[in-house]
């Protein structure tokens, strides 16, 4: 099954032709021109990975981190940046950025972090799931 | 001068590493800029390798139409790279001049191209009006691209307004009279600003200090201006 991507970043041009790559190799992708289309997308839709540039209008990169982080713990964030001090790494690393690609990046490389992002949220999913089961059973004695 | 007759005090005298500060802001917005634009130009040329793939792999010839849209996106996006370096270069060199006459919208236009991303960032949209006439003023030109960069970053992020990254219309216009040249930052919303802790802090008193400017406030926090005598008066 393909990897469903929601791509977030201010430049039109970019978000065209990173679409456009990656679906030719077989990923469904979404986009959103800013971090508050992509929060508002996010209660519609579900996605494996989302690939976020840092620095956008309206809401900072690291705040939009943080809120999809507390609403969608199990979502997958790569951010593909122009601009990555060590001080931002370590920070958004922090938050729960699975990862994070200096601009200009290799598709091929981020397609495979996009693949691996993936499994993880699967795993993610999956504890979720085993903890709400557990949870069930020990209220019910089991 | 003896220290009496300073009239810049110690802690209003505008440092070295306030211009260097100044300046590194500015170049981590150009060369993030800059990356941005690579980022395109690479997507570009990695598109044109799909296609070259894709042809060889269906054995179908390359669509002509196609590779000339890409072609020409590459073309427009160097382009704009090469704006940007020019930009950049001409902000780099503003630091090798002494005083100058200076032409204040050719400085508004270096700063607000050079700043267009953090105005975008912050919701603004600005527009500067032609002076019917040229207005010059006598300074430094890195102090006075500073202090245009400080007005433009007052007017898109006054940290009074909390609703800073709503949409704002900005606008720089210029005026004179016999003995003033002024250069006017008006914001719709106003400003929530008050006077007092406008351009209040050491760093920008020093640099109206040191290219010998005041500033005004507009009626109902509609903006500022900056004003200061007319270097050609007479």
């Amino acid at each position: 099954m393909s990897e469903k991507v929601l791509l977030v970043d201010d430049e039109k041009e970019f978000l065209d032709i990173m679409s456009e790559r990656m679906q030719a190799r077989g990923m469904t992708v979404k986009t959103a021109d800013s971090a508050d289309q992509a929060m508002a997308m996010l209660e519609k839709e579900s996605f494996d990975a989302i690939v976020m540039d840092f620095k956008m209008p309206g809401m900072d990169g690291i705040q939009a981190l943080k809120n999809i982080k507390t609403k969608k713990p199990e979502l997958q964030i790569i951010l593909l940046t122009g601009y990555a001090t060590v001080e931002k790494t370590v920070e958004a690393m922090k938050i729960g950025a699975t990862d994070l690609l200096e601009k200009p990046a290799d598709l091929e490389k981020l397609a495979a972090k996009i693949k691996q992002a993936k499994a993880e949220k699967m795993l993610v999913v999956e504890k979720q799931t085993e903890d709400k089961i557990k949870d069930i059973l020990k209220r019910f004695g089991g | 001068m003896s220290p009496n007759n300073d009239p810049c005090p110690n802690t209003d005298r505008l440092t070295d590493m306030d211009d260097v500060k100044f300046f590194g802001a500015l170049s981590a917005t150009m060369t993030h800029d800059m990356k941005n634009v690579l980022a395109i130009i690479n997507e570009n040329a990695g598109l044109l390798g799909d296609l070259a793939v894709k042809s060889q792999k269906k054995a179908t010839p390359v669509d002509p139409l196609k590779v000339s849209t890409i072609s020409e996106k590459i073309r427009k996006n160097v382009t704009r790279a090469d704006t940007m370096m020019k930009q950049f270069n001409r902000f780099s060199h503003s630091m090798d001049h002494a005083e100058e006459f200076l032409d204040m919208q050719e400085m508004v236009m270096l700063v607000a191209s050079l700043s267009e991303r953090i105005i975008r960032r912050h919701g603004g949209t600005l527009t500067v009006i032609p002076p019917p006439v040229p207005c010059r003023i006598h300074a430094r030109r890195f102090a006075v691209l500073h202090l245009i960069f400080r007005a433009l970053d007052i007017l898109c992020c006054d940290h009074a307004d909390f609703a800073s990254d709503t949409e704002k219309q900005m606008t720089v216009r210029f005026g004179r009279d016999s003995t003033l040249a002024e250069i006017c930052f008006n914001r719709d919303p106003g400003l929530m600003i008050e006077r007092d802790s406008l351009f209040d802090s050491p760093t920008d008193r020093a640099l109206l200090a040191h290219v010998n400017m005041k500033v005004k406030m507009m009626d109902a926090g509609a903006g500022f201006c900056l004003c200061t005598a007319r270097p050609d008066h007479g």
